[in-house]
This record gives C-alpha cells, sequence and structure tokens, in this order.
C-alpha cells in the first residue's frame, strides 16, 4: 500500500472514530460497556481546542519557521472579538437614541452600547432607552453567535495581517521577542480595560447554542463537540491541502533560505504575510469557539505559559507535521489530566496534580534533545518515506549498469585493431 | 534577444566604497568571466544584479525594463537566475522539491505534476537523478552544487550568475559543471561566472570582466586582458607572464 493510501485509510478511520465518539457519551446512554463521561467530552472539545492551535503554530513555525509567540493572542482576539460583539451590539427595529445607531437594510439598526465606566452604577444605555425612546413592541434581538465568531476571524486576519507585516525583516530571537511583546501588550491592555473586557474578572461569552440544538440544552457537551470537531477538521483540510501545494513548497523554501527562495522567483513577502494571516484566522476560530463553549475568557488566556503549552505539544507530537502537531496535542491534553491521579510509592505519595507538569517539562526536554523532529514525525516519515533509500540505490544501479555498457561500446567503437580486424573481414 | 546594461554602478557600506561607477552591458548568450581579487566587489556587483542589494547610484536595466528597484524575485522572474558562493540548496526538501519551486514560482497556476517530466530531465542532464527523492542535505557539496544549477534550468532565465562553481568540487563534478556552462550557454542563454580558478575562467570564457577595489579595470577579451599591464599589476601578478 502506498504511503498516501495509507494516510487516507488512517485518516477516514480516525473521522469516523472521533464521530462516534459522542454515541459512547453518558449523555446518549454510551455503547455497551462503554460510557464515556461528560468530563471525557470536556476533555475531548479541549484537545480539539489545542489541536487546532498546535497544528496551525506547527503550520507558521515547522513549515514556514516563523518562531511566532503570538499565536495564544490571535486566538485571545477572536475569543475578545466575539464575546465583545456579544456584549456591546444588538440590532433592534427602531434607533435608541440613547446609544450609537447604525442604520441597517429595512427596518432594522445596529445598536452599540455605551461603555460603563468603573464605579458607576448607571444603567445602560439600552435599558434607559427600553424604557424612554423605545417605542413599544420593538424588537432587540443579540448578534447570532456565528456571526460573532465570524467577527472573531476577521479580527485574528486583520491583526494576522499587521503583525505578519511588521516582522517581515524580522527573524529567530527578534521576531520572537516581537511576538512575546505584541501578546503582553495585549493582555496587559486586556487586563486594563475593564469597563470593556471585564479585565481579570474576565468577559462573559453567550453559551454556543444558546437555545440548544436537536434536543440537546445549551449546557450539552455533543453539540460543542461536533462544532470543535467541525473546525478541527476544517483547519486540518485548509492546512493539508496548503502543505501539499506551491503555499507549502514556497514557505518551507522561505524557512529553509529566505534569499535563495527570493532569487528562485518566490515572492517571500507574500508568503510570510499570508501564512501569518491564515495561523492567525486558525487560532481567532478556536479561541472564539472555545471562548462560547466555556463561556467566559480571560486574559491568563495569553500568559506565556499557555503560549509554550501549545509549543510543547507541537514539539512533542513533531512540529514539522501538522498532523503529528495535532496528535502530539490531543494526547498531552489527555496526559495531563490523566496524570493529575496522585500516586503512592511506598510511603512517598506524590501529588501529582504539581508533579505533573515537571512530567511534561522531562518530556519536551527529552523529545528537544533525542528526538528534535518530535516523536509522532519519525514514524510518518518512515511510512511515507519508506522506500526512498532503496530505490536511490536501484536507480544509482542501474545509471551505473548503463554508463559501463557505454563505456563498452565506446571502447569497442573506438579500438583501431577491432575497426581493421572488421573491415578486413 | 538578452540586452543586460549596468550604469555607473556605486555601492558604499558606510565609508567603504565597495563598487565605483561600474558600467558594462552584456549583449546576446555572452559567456564572461568576471575576476578579481578578494575585497574587489565581484559578489556586491553580483548581489546588485539579482536584486539582493540596492546600488548607491546608478542603474540596471534588462531587455529594457529597471531591474535595481525591483526585490530579487522580481530579477528572477525578469529573467535573470544565479547560484551563491556557499551552496544554498534547501537542505530539509528533497531533490525534486528544489527543483519545482523556480518553475512553480514563475508561473502562477502551473501544478507540480506539470514539470515533474521536466525536472526529471534536468536531474539526468546533471547526472543525479537517482537522488530525485532523497532529502539534498543528503547530497554532497558538490551534488549540491549541480542541485543549485538544476534549479536554475527549472526557472529557465535568459542570464545566469554562477558564484564560485568550482569552489571544492571533485574534478568528476567540474567536467558536469562545466558541460552545463558550455551546453546551456549554446542554447541561448548568457553567464556570468565568478571564479578564482584562472585556467577553468580563461579557458571558459569569451569575455573577460576584471574588478579591483571596486573599479573595472580591465573588460575584453580574456587573452587581451591576459596581457593587460594594468590586470598584471593588479591582480595577476608578473608570474602569469
Amino acid at each position: 500500500m502506498n504511503p498516501t493510501a495509507i494516510y487516507r485509510v488512517a485518516g477516514s478511520i480516525a473521522i469516523v472514530l472521533l464521530l462516534a465518539i459522542p454515541f459512547a457519551s453518558s449523555e446518549l446512554g454510551g455503547v455497551g460497556p462503554l460510557v464515556l463521561s461528560s468530563y471525557f467530552m470536556h476533555l475531548a472539545i479541549t484537545a480539539f481546542f489545542y489541536a487546532i492551535l498546535a497544528s496551525s503554530w506547527s503550520l507558521l513555525a515547522g513549515y514556514a519557521g516563523q518562531f511566532s509567540f503570538g499565536h495564544m493572542a490571535f486566538m485571545a482576539i477572536g475569543g475578545y472579538t466575539s464575546g465583545l460583539i456579544g456584549k456591546f451590539f444588538r440590532f433592534t427595529t427602531a434607533p435608541s437614541e440613547l446609544c450609537t445607531d447604525i442604520p441597517l437594510l429595512g427596518n432594522w439598526w445596529l445598536v452599540i452600547l455605551n461603555i460603563r465606566r468603573v464605579g458607576t452604577i448607571d444603567e445602560s444605555c439600552l435599558d434607559m432607552a427600553r424604557a424612554e425612546t423605545l417605542p413599544a413592541g420593538t424588537l432587540i434581538v443579540f448578534p447570532p453567535v456565528w456571526a460573532s465568531i465570524a467577527m472573531g476571524l476577521v479580527m485574528g486576519a486583520t491583526f494576522g495581517l499587521l503583525v505578519g507585516w511588521l516582522v517581515l525583516r524580522l527573524r529567530s530571537t527578534y521576531l520572537a521577542l516581537f511576538t512575546i511583546g505584541f501578546s503582553e501588550i495585549l493582555r496587559a491592555s486586556i487586563s486594563a480595560e475593564i469597563p470593556i473586557t471585564e479585565g481579570q474578572s474576565g468577559l462573559e461569552l453567550v453559551p454556543l447554542f444558546p437555545g440548544g440544538l436537536l434536543g440537546f440544552t445549551s449546557t450539552s457537551k455533543i453539540p460543542p463537540y461536533y462544532a470543535m470537531l467541525l473546525l478541527f477538521l476544517l483547519a486540518m483540510a485548509l492546512m493539508t491541502w496548503l502543505a501539499g501545494s506551491r503555499f507549502g513548497l514556497f514557505i518551507r523554501a522561505i524557512r529553509e533560505d529566505e534569499e535563495a527562495a527570493a532569487a528562485l522567483g518566490v515572492n517571500i513577502v507574500r508568503y510570510k504575510v499570508l501564512v501569518f494571516v491564515i495561523t492567525s484566522t486558525l487560532a481567532a476560530a478556536a479561541g472564539a469557539l472555545q471562548g462560547h463553549y466555556i463561556g467566559i475568557i480571560t486574559p491568563n488566556t495569553l500568559i506565556i505559559l499557555q503560549m509554550s503549552l501549545v509549543i510543547a505539544m507541537a514539539v512533542i507530537g513533531g512540529l514539522e507535521n501538522i498532523y503529528a502537531a495535532s496528535v502530539g496535542a490531543i494526547v498531552i491534553t489527555f496526559a495531563l489530566e490523566l496524570l493529575r491521579t496522585s500516586i503512592n510509592i511506598g510511603p512517598l505519595h506524590v501529588d501529582m496534580t504539581l508533579w505533573r507538569l515537571v512530567f511534561f517539562g522531562l518530556l519536551l526536554m527529552l523529545t528537544l534533545r533525542f528526538q528534535r523532529n518530535g516523536l509522532l514525525f519519525p514514524i510518518l516519515e518512515r511510512i511515507s518515506r519508506g522506500g526512498v533509500a532503496e530505490e536511490t540505490v536501484s536507480i544509482r544501479e542501474e545509471s551505473e549498469e548503463d554508463w559501463e555498457e557505454e563505456v563498452e561500446v565506446d571502447q569497442l567503437e573506438d579500438s583501431p585493431s577491432d575497426s581493421g580486424e572488421e573491415s578486413a573481414g | 534577444m538578452l540586452r543586460l546594461t549596468s550604469n555607473n554602478i556605486c555601492k558604499n557600506f558606510g565609508g567603504l566604497e565597495v563598487l565605483k561607477d561600474v558600467s558594462f552591458t552584456v549583449e546576446g548568450p555572452e559567456l564572461i568571466g568576471l575576476i578579481g581579487p578578494n575585497g574587489a566587489g565581484k559578489t556586491t556587483l553580483t548581489n546588485i544584479l539579482d536584486g539582493a542589494l540596492k546600488p548607491s547610484s546608478g542603474t540596471v536595466y534588462m531587455n529594457g525594463e529597471r531591474i535595481d528597484t525591483r526585490p530579487p524575485y522580481g530579477v528572477a522572474r525578469a529573467g535573470l537566475g544565479r547560484t551563491f558562493q556557499v551552496t544554498r540548496a534547501f537542505r530539509r526538501m528533497t531533490v525534486l522539491e528544489n527543483l519545482l519551486i523556480p518553475a512553480m514560482a514563475m508561473r502562477a497556476t502551473a501544478r507540480q505534476r506539470d514539470f515533474e517530466e521536466k525536472a526529471q530531465e534536468v536531474l539526468e542532464f546533471l547526472t543525479i537523478s537517482h537522488l530525485r527523492n532523497e532529502y539534498a542535505r543528503a547530497l554532497s557539496g558538490g551534488q549540491q552544487k549541480l542541485l543549485e544549477l538544476g534549479r536554475l534550468l527549472m526557472l529557465d532565465p535568459q542570464m545566469i550568475i554562477l558564484d564560485e562553481p568550482f569552489a571544492g568540487v571533485h574534478p568528476r563534478l567540474m567536467d558536469v559543471i562545466y558541460r552545463y556552462i558550455t551546453e546551456i550557454n549554446a542554447q541561448g542563454k548568457a553567464f556570468i561566472i565568478i571564479s578564482h580558478d584562472m585556467d577553468t575562467i580563461f579557458t571558459l570564457s569569451r569575455r573577460l570582466l576584471v574588478l579591483n577595489y571596486g573599479d573595472l579595470i580591465a573588460d575584453g577579451d580574456p587573452e587581451v586582458v591576459r596581457e593587460d599591464p594594468v590586470v598584471k599589476a593588479a591582480y595577476l601578478g608578473e608570474d602569469e607572464e
């Protein structure tokens, strides 16, 4: 079986299994003796969230060589944008007169609520408008969650474009420092702007499916599971296509040697900015979806530890392969939770809630020391490049045989005694 | 027909004048050697021609279009390809992928399989077809030089600049590179070859440019340049007589 077929079969089996998992959940009664708890479903959703982040970071850092530490910042931009739209935007059938009113099509208006300053207890402008200026029967509608998430993507792409353009000439350490700075500025701004973002208290987001879906309540894990799985699969499909196309070829060339790539006709500015925009958009999408699933987003999602976690997931799985990075993220999400179970070694009690991160750090260090391409990447390499060495040897032997034959023929043709004998004969 | 014109190129790095009013024209498939002692400005001139550096003053035109204001990829698309003094293969990509990059970059809507046949022909011409699916990092230094030359064939430029193509290369591979230059030149492509290998450069080139501390001190037939007293004093030395 050729490597492409192996990947297709393995991918299809994985997708079927992932789609089937909710049927084994406690909500749906399980399958036979297998009953997966609600906690397991929550872990699976979180694992997909991290898998999107780790694989998109792998495309940015592993394929394109852009070691950005700002990936969680783009995730937060997606989450906060979606949350802020839910907090401040409403659609009404009449102007409020007290808020910022923007006319839309038909009788509809986009109402942007005012920002209540710290320490004030006044009502929002819309509450006041409801009592004073809005006619009776005016409809007030929250923006749909999907539209808020879509705006999160747009903001993620916009910031990705901006940061991608700003870091064009930065490499390695400078790029890392710049993106850490960007992430920290964003975290500090979110923490400081309490009237807008609620600061450290966190911004609340409406549930992913406020009214439930297909009989599932708004707190059910099943619809968010499929929503996050869908985003994960779409992200993987998009990145697979990109990695296999000219885009993938060019960003890898940029990773290897920017100047040589440019000298061969590759527009490095375009592809460096593009890879930032695409990966930032994916991170923003994951952030927006996760925000609505969890129901709250805080500036702590931007701390360097969170970014380190995503990097570690990609590195342990395999930085230069989006599948390896995503599997690494899924495995580590579950492993970190399973490692919470404390153990007793003789009289020694090991509190794993504290020690698990030590084990995780050790795993990361060992991977970097002994398996720099990650634990999964070498296996994928073996599948996809298993026959290359044999092929090289066989083609070389063939060409050497041809060459020897050519030399023999040349020698026969060039030999004066041979030709003399022939002519004499 | 190709026409590349370098008009009064100057390049300063701080107070250092690396190139001083360098002017020359390449017309048609010429085979030009560019020589000069270390620090003469050969690589700087190459970097200006390919867009990696901007001249402090002066202009470069190719087929009537100004190219010194273009980025390197724009110069490559205008028809000028180059190799580097230190080989710069894309080491963690396969030999085939290395070859596909310039071909794909030149054509916006192309797909990989459109060029695989041409890549195979190029690899056979360079005698490294058996390495097609190996990572470039597995290749020897000489084979990586051949790979760089192969990438230029895929780019298909009108003019090729080779920076030290014979440095540190095994004699057998040297023959392949020599054959590459003469055959591709015969197909109508111009070459500028930078080399410190005097025997090869005098044998190979039909015109010689000599740079000395930023000045173009000679431009002409290699045999005439060889006897030029200024060149002898500056570069070749009296023992060349």
